[in-house]
């Protein structure tokens, strides 16, 4: 039995009377990575925390979690911090709050040299230099001098595995490290990783709920339920064969690239949705020149048909949906919805032309009223329009939507997000628009539930026949909804075509950049026998 | 319903208490508030007169109650007269940029005056009285609650939701109705407790100063303010009305801790 670095065993959290895990163990074994997954609440995060001592102090932690040799639970602090940073460090998701934004890199990499270990500044200056040529960042010597904002999002997450690997840990604890990344940033820092653990041979205890991430990275997957051990199995046995339903539904839960035949295209010549050479820009800041959101872009979304909008982050997708949705005034160029000009309303004729128009927003949690109760919130756009018998439709929308009609009472927050989810799209759908602009409307929920809600919308979209403009970052997601995909890149068209050639034959370089990023959720090895 | 914290609970006892000594007290006792008795000097505390008798030969405990009044009347009429102004020009000031710069502007001002000096400079300008304290607790609350719905409603408006509700077809005065005031209804609940018990010291203050409540009348800060004097003849004189307002500024307090709990928030 070779010695694990790291070796959990019945390890129980509660906050007060709720356990949040019960009894999990696994171990860690020098240069592997470990995947703990699962959706949110399944205690993978409580889980890691316990394990450096970070949790709050209402939480108490039994059972047994050891580096090598030594006990973590119950150690005093001092020990504990002798093991963060310089034998167990940590990746978080969003390197923008990871990083202090007033210090350089240089001295926040120095600061965490000189904590573990005895440097001058020269030795800890040379040293942190290294650290950002391990990881990628070009020209490193001059980088030491940047503050954060200065560098990219990819580049920021960068810099947090190069403090995490400051003092040669023997494991690095990556929670999330890739959630808050665009698709192709993603790849990168993945790539990365798996480079570093080949080079260095640390172990990774890596947490995600991404499934496309798992079977990049880890060797061993550990699957999270409710707190407790569903499944502990290799990579490519998870994947091929997995022993518990659950994991199966978790892996079928999936949304994957090219799995849905071709869609019949919608013929109309009709419009829902035309949008000419549309053109929205931001002020700049004092002395800089405007931001162009959106760059010249025209599209149309016929009746009943479904157009994805794909994009990275800052690629103008959620700006085209807020302009379709009369939410914003285009800089230049036209926006019509059914052939009134949205541009040129009043504010009177626009809020007439909303009763055409459903708009689902991405979380559901802040886009519901907390005072209001579901029945309310759904019938809210029925009682603006002066629509009669408002509340006979209540039982109705919410059976579309498949929640129980004993639901209309409760209050948002008693609500799970994939149910709060549904709520907004009963209200999007109250008036039976004519157009459902959807703006990332599942980024925000689990997997399982991402599929639930697709399914669902897919099916409304059938019965109802709305046309939609679906905006998304997923380009799974997208394909498994759209009839037509549209790419956006930097405010401009990139690619535009039906979803199946788009996303399996794109013309565009940056297409093919993008598809190629998506992490499949298959590992590498077994990639064929999974099709 | 939920439960109510403990906290609110006690603050209502107390505050309750004070409401009904000052509304039915005065009912209840035999003597009368401005009747001088006849060789009742500064008396001690007796089975007639449970607090003594003051230095013009009154009965404290009868005074005491009635001057409650006042106290109710600055607690329950101007505070809520102060907020509702307050409330209503700050929600009118986030309509309108320049408005909203005009508004703040008089804020400041209003704001960069202790509270007791612009009570002073009130009371030369219109004379001391129940008034003038009336007025001064006014005028202090309309800035602290214009300022505090002004950031409630910018807070609020920026709430998905309420784009939600735009997207819908609501118009700004349907969006201000049942979406962004009734948001703001929670720091507005506990502001208003405090300035409850804030209002209690300004009438004590102004009454201590000799603004406020104009002899013969009793109010809590003049029956303190007088019974100062007469410390070592009736100590009892100075503890009533201390009594009273610590229990109304502590019932506001905790009024304010309760409303601001999330349970109730929630509920």
């Amino acid at each position: 039995m070779t010695d694990s670095v790291l070796t959990v065993d019945g390890l129980t959290v509660d906050f007060g009377p709720t356990p949040a895990v019960r009894g999990v163990g696994f171990r860690i074994d020098p240069g592997e990575v470990v995947a703990l997954v699962g959706e949110s609440g399944s205690g993978k995060s409580v889980t890691a925390r316990a394990v450096l001592g970070l949790l709050p102090g209402t939480a108490t932690v039994r059972g047994s979690a050891r580096l090598g040799e030594r006990e973590l639970i119950g150690a005093p602090e001092p020990t504990l911090r002798q093991v963060r940073g310089r034998e167990v460090s940590m990746v978080f998701q969003d390197p923008a709050t990871a990083l202090n934004p007033v210090f350089t890199i240089g001295r926040q990499l120095r600061t965490t040299l000189r904590a573990h270990r005895r440097l001058t500044r020269a030795q800890a200056d040379a040293e942190a230099v290294r650290l950002l040529d391990l990881v990628g960042i070009p020209d490193p010597a001059a980088r030491t001098r940047h503050y954060p904002h200065q560098l990219s999002g990819g580049q920021r997450q960068r810099v947090v595995i190069a403090i995490a690997l400051a003092n040669d840990p023997r494991l690095i604890i990556a929670d999330e490290p890739t959630t808050a990344l665009d698709v192709t940033v993603q790849a990168e820092i993945l790539a990365l990783l798996r480079d570093l653990r080949d080079r260095l041979g640390t172990a990774i205890l890596l947490i995600t709920h991404n499934m496309g991430v798992v079977a990049e990275l880890a060797d061993r997957v550990v699957v999270l339920r409710d707190g407790l051990v569903e499944e502990d199995a290799p990579v490519h046995r998870l994947f091929s064969a997995p022993a518990r339903p659950y994991t199966r539904l978790l892996l079928d839960s999936v949304p994957r690239l090219g799995h849905r035949p071709p869609a019949t295209p919608v013929t109309t010549d009709t419009d829902a949705l035309r949008l000419t050479d549309l053109v929205v820009t931001y002020p700049g800041g004092r002395g800089r020149p405007d931001f162009r959101a959106v760059d010249g872009v025209t599209l149309r979304v016929g009746r009943g048909e479904v157009v994805g909008l794909v994009g990275e982050s800052g690629s103008g997708k959620s700006t085209i949906g807020r302009v379709a949705a009369g939410l914003l005034r285009p800089t230049s160029g036209s926006a019509r919805l059914l052939d009134e000009p949205l541009e040129e309303l009043s504010r009177r004729d626009l809020r007439a032309a909303r009763a055409r128009l459903g708009f689902a927003f991405q979380d559901p949690g802040s886009s519901l009223d907390p005072l209001l109760t579901v029945a309310e919130c759904i019938a809210e756009p029925l009682r603006i329009h002066g629509v009669d018998g408002a509340t006979h439709r209540i039982p109705e929308l919410l059976d579309a939507v498949r929640l129980p009609a004993t639901h209309a009472t409760r209050k948002p927050t008693e609500l799970s997000g994939g149910q709060r989810q549904r709520v907004g799209l009963a209200r999007a759908l109250a008036l039976h628009p004519d157009l459902l602009v959807a703006d990332e409307p599942t980024s925000a929920l689990d997997v399982s539930v991402q599929a639930a809600i697709l399914e669902l919308l897919a099916d409304l979209q059938r019965d109802l026949g709305f046309a939609c403009l679906f905006i998304s970052h997923d380009l799974a997601v997208v394909d498994s909804l759209a009839h037509r995909v549209i790419v956006l890149r930097a405010g401009k068209v990139e690619e535009e075509g039906p979803h199946d050639e788009v996303l399996r034959n794109p013309r565009a370089d940056y297409t093919r950049r993008l598809v190629a990023a998506v992490p499949a959720p298959a590992p590498p090895l077994t990639a064929a026998s999974t099709h | 319903m939920r439960r109510l914290p403990a906290q609110a609970v006690v603050g209502g006892v107390l505050v309750g208490l004070v409401v009904v000594a000052g509304l039915l007290g005065p009912l209840l006792v035999p003597h009368d508030p401005y009747t001088q008795i006849d060789g009742a000097n500064l008396l001690g505390p007796s089975a007639a007169h449970p607090l003594g008798t003051d230095e013009l030969n009154r009965d404290i405990l009868a005074r005491l109650l009635t001057g409650i009044r006042v106290d109710l009347l600055t607690s329950f009429v101007a505070v809520p007269l102060g907020a509702l102004l307050g409330c209503a020009v700050g929600a009118l000031a986030t309509v309108n940029a320049a408005l909203d710069v005009a508004v703040q502007r008089v804020f400041d001002v209003l704001l960069a005056f202790p509270q007791l000096i612009l009570a002073i400079g009130l009371a030369a300008v219109i004379g001391p009285g129940a008034t003038s304290v009336v007025l001064v607790v006014v005028l202090v609350e309309i800035p602290v609650f214009g300022r505090l719905l002004r950031a409630a409603v910018l807070r609020v408006r920026e709430a998905q939701f309420v784009t939600a509700s735009e997207v819908a077809g609501g118009g700004r005065g349907w969006v201000l109705r049942t979406h962004v005031l009734p948001n703001c209804r929670g720091p507005v609940l506990v502001q208003l407790a405090l300035s409850m018990s804030v209002a209690v010291f300004i009438e004590g203050a102004m009454s201590v100063l000799g603004i406020g409540v104009t002899p013969p009348n009793p109010s809590l800060g003049s029956l303190l303010a007088t019974s100062l004097r007469y410390l070592d003849l009736n100590p009892l004189f100075a503890v009533g009305p201390l009594v009273v307002i610590a229990a109304l500024v502590l019932g506001f307090g905790l009024l304010a801790r309760g409303a601001g709990n999330p349970a109730l928030e929630a509920a």
